[in-house]
């Protein structure tokens, strides 16, 4: 599809200058290294068959979370959501969770959403971690808010992390918008945000090699528990 | 306060209240209130509270007041910052300690002495 | 007293179970046991299932009329039996005597629950209304709390290490894999819940020293078995008859802090040594144990206050290996309440499925070898009613 670059020029918002999250490794209670890293818009194609088995998925607001998670992930991809960043986590390259954010200003972050592929392993917990490291501790924002679409993430972070509720929307317009501030995540820092860097080369090899994505039955299977017939 | 209960024929002591003491049997107690000078026997840090509480790091101990009563209680100490061990001296003041529904519900609060 | 078989044994997969009711899912687990005692049209005369909170969990009561509606079972009698998190080994005491007595000759006992109905910190209010309610329940106490506060004591005085901890995790975890039943179906290693600093926020505090590793899962789920005659069960099926040879039962005081011991486990004593008492035999004599695992501490604890070591010893047959399978003393093979997962009502009888599966032969991967007597523990409340059951196979 040809691209009218004359039009496109109105339209793509310009994109603020954002450092980049430093890729890091965190060990699972399996034992297993999850490799947490930042992708780019050219990764996008390579996610969505990730997400798109989780928009049948009524259970834990998987399907409202995967299908706004799969529009953002396109939209920033084509260039109509500006200063997004995305980080996913990956097991021996299998893609385990991705999560998504950005920047509304320079000093406000607005956390998006959440996707744990593997579940009852804290995958989620540990990417959502990293993306609120990513906006204090990397882009040096001062604030991100924070919303949630299942009520059983939304109770977890904000007593874990000590929330603030905030005046006005979240972006996403659902519930009530949470603040997080660099004092709360600087607090909460030791409790909630794991991992190592850098990532050992031969780690880091693996999961930039290929960014395996289970087959959609699995992915059905790891989010709602497989049903077991047991004659 | 609380109140605790001395079996008037063996002299066990109990508290919440019992109709048969635990140790004999006897029915004719005693009561009393506690001093407020307790020491810590046990003690745990609750990061993952029931329905009912937006909070987390709660430390609740069971104590044993100087006169022998025992009972469990909220300690006042942040246990991020403060330190907390088994045997320390502890200050017993009643005070709320659960919100349910707006509905103040009063128990023993230790702070150290 | 008339002689008791267990002649059916059946259970589903403990999990988070949204598409299927609280009934229906006694009801699956109950025709399994009926199918596998052979029972076909023989009519059951009493139905007793363990269950804590329906009322709270569900919204339903009179579960065990349900259930006999559900699987047209009338005129059976039908009584739901609560007893906490052991409800399960209360029903099938129940059930026990009802035949033993005489006054029944086939009985159906099913535990279940359904705790995933209710979000995690509802379901953690849900079981600690069992605790103490002016004394315990208003400071916000949870069962994790109690056990939390039981384990700083014990550890330190038996020199139980969070090493010790997380060894029930990981040996019981295994076994899990091995069970198709088992709610967690993951191998957790010493590096990702203890010694990794990770570890830290992977598996965090629950309730100091109790960690997410530490606590049983909430779950979902049935089991139950059919109950009956010696003679009667010849007759339905071929399969060998597994006795019960014990039951015991011990409370306690309710408020932890009134023990004169709070690290004494009086009632597990007391209640083990009815059902070694009432089975002839001696701790030494049991060949596989299932113990009521709900925090990793609480399977060390009862493995010396059932008599199967000294006080002090637990930890280290736990250390040289010998609660495996293929040790000296099996613990848990089926994954405990730590791994196969912890539906309260569910429970108890879940222990007396996985023994029976264990003393026929029939346990597959897990299977411990030659077993011929079996022991299983269920602790009620935080220690406070206990149930101890003693099944055999009859040579």
């Amino acid at each position: 599809m040809r691209i009218d670059m004359e039009l496109e020029a109105y339209l793509r918002p310009p994109d603020a200058p954002m450092p980049l999250y430093p890729a890091k490794v965190i060990t699972l209670v399996t034992g297993g290294k999850m490799v947490v890293r930042q992708v780019f818009r050219e990764d996008v194609p390579k996610l969505l068959p990730a997400v798109r088995p989780t928009l049948d998925i009524p259970r834990d607001y998987y399907d409202v979370v995967g299908a706004r998670l799969y529009a953002e992930l396109l939209a920033w991809q084509r260039y109509r959501y500006r200063d997004v960043f995305c980080i996913i986590g990956q097991v021996d390259g299998l893609l385990v969770g991705i999560v998504n954010s950005r920047m509304y200003s320079p000093q406000v972050g607005i956390s998006l959403h959440t996707l744990a592929i593997e579940r009852g392993l804290r995958v989620g917990a540990h990417l959502f971690a990293a993306k609120m490291e990513h906006h204090i501790e990397y882009l040096g924002q001062d604030e991100v808010l924070i919303t949630a679409e299942s009520p059983i993430g939304f109770r977890r972070w904000m007593i874990e992390y000590g929330l603030e509720l905030r005046e006005g929307q979240h972006e996403l317009g659902g519930a009530a918008p949470y603040g997080l501030t660099r004092e709360m995540y600087f607090d909460a820092k030791h409790r909630l945000v794991a991992g190592q860097r850098p990532v050992p080369p031969d780690l880091m090899e693996v999961a930039e090699r290929e960014i395996i994505v289970a087959s959609e039955q699995d992915i059905i299977e790891k989010i709602l528990g497989a049903r077991r017939e047991i004659p | 306060m609380i109140t605790a209960y001395k079996c008037k024929s063996c002299g066990q002591i109990m508290y919440p209240y019992h109709y048969r003491c635990i140790n004999c049997g006897g029915r004719e107690f005693e009561s009393f209130v506690p001093s407020t000078k307790a020491k810590l026997l046990t003690y745990t840090v609750i990061e993952q509270l029931p329905w009912g509480f937006d909070e987390r790091g709660r430390v609740l101990g069971v104590v044993e007041f100087s006169n022998k009563v025992r009972a469990m209680g909220l300690i006042d100490i942040d246990a991020d910052t403060e330190e907390i061990n088994i045997g320390m001296k502890l200050t017993a003041t009643w005070e709320p300690v659960r919100d349910t529904y707006g509905e103040k519900i009063y128990g023993l609060v230790f702070r150290p002495a | 007293m008339k002689p008791v078989v267990m002649a059916g044994a059946g259970m589903i997969p403990f999990e988070r179970r949204d598409d299927d009711t609280l009934i229906d899912m006694l009801a699956e687990a109950g025709l399994r046991a009926m199918d596998d005692a052979g029972l076909g049209d023989q009519p059951v005369d009493a139905v007793y299932v363990g269950n804590m909170a329906s009322g709270l969990f569900n919204h339903q009561v009179s579960v065990a009329s349900a259930l006999v509606d559900k699987l047209s079972l009338y005129p059976a009698a039908a009584e739901r039996i609560e007893n906490g998190p052991a409800s399960g080994g209360s029903a099938i005491k129940h059930g026990y005597q009802a035949i033993a007595s005489g006054m029944a000759d086939v009985v159906l006992v099913v535990g279940g629950e359904k705790m995933r109905e209710v979000i995690g910190p509802r379901a953690t209010d849900v079981v600690a209304c069992m605790a103490q309610p002016e004394a315990e329940y208003i400071y916000g106490v949870s069962l994790p709390a109690l056990a939390g506060m039981f384990a700083r004591l014990y550890m330190k005085a038996y020199g139980i290490t969070p090493e010790h901890l997380a060894q029930v995790a990981i040996k019981n975890h295994a076994n899990g894999l091995l069970n198709p039943y088992a709610h967690i179906r993951a191998r957790v290693t010493l590096e990702g819940i203890l010694t990794h600093p990770d570890s830290k926020v992977g598996n965090p505090i629950v309730a100091d020293p109790l960690r997410l590793y530490d606590c049983c899962p909430v779950s979902d789920g049935a089991a139950a078995v059919l109950l009956t005659t010696p003679e009667i069960a010849k007759k339905l099926s071929a399969k060998p008859a597994i006795t019960v040879a014990g039951i015991g039962q011990a409370t306690d005081t309710h408020a932890l802090h009134e023990r004169a011991d709070p690290t004494d486990l009086k009632a597990v004593t007391i209640a083990a040594q009815k059902a070694f008492e009432m089975a002839g035999c001696k701790p030494a004599d049991v060949d596989v144990a299932e113990l009521h695992d709900a925090f990793t501490i609480l399977e060390i604890a009862e493995s010396e206050h059932a008599g199967f070591f000294k006080k002090g010893e637990g930890a280290k047959a736990l250390a040289a290996g010998e609660t495996q399978i293929g040790g000296k003393l099996p613990i848990n093979p089926s994954g405990g309440l730590k791994a196969r997962g912890h539906p309260v009502g569910a429970t108890g009888v879940a222990q007396a499925v996985e023994l029976v599966w264990q003393l026929r032969g029939e346990a597959g991967e897990r299977q411990v070898k030659n077993a011929q007597t079996g022991f299983s523990l269920n602790f009620g409340g935080f220690g406070n009613n206990v149930v101890a059951l003693v099944l055999r196979r009859e040579k």
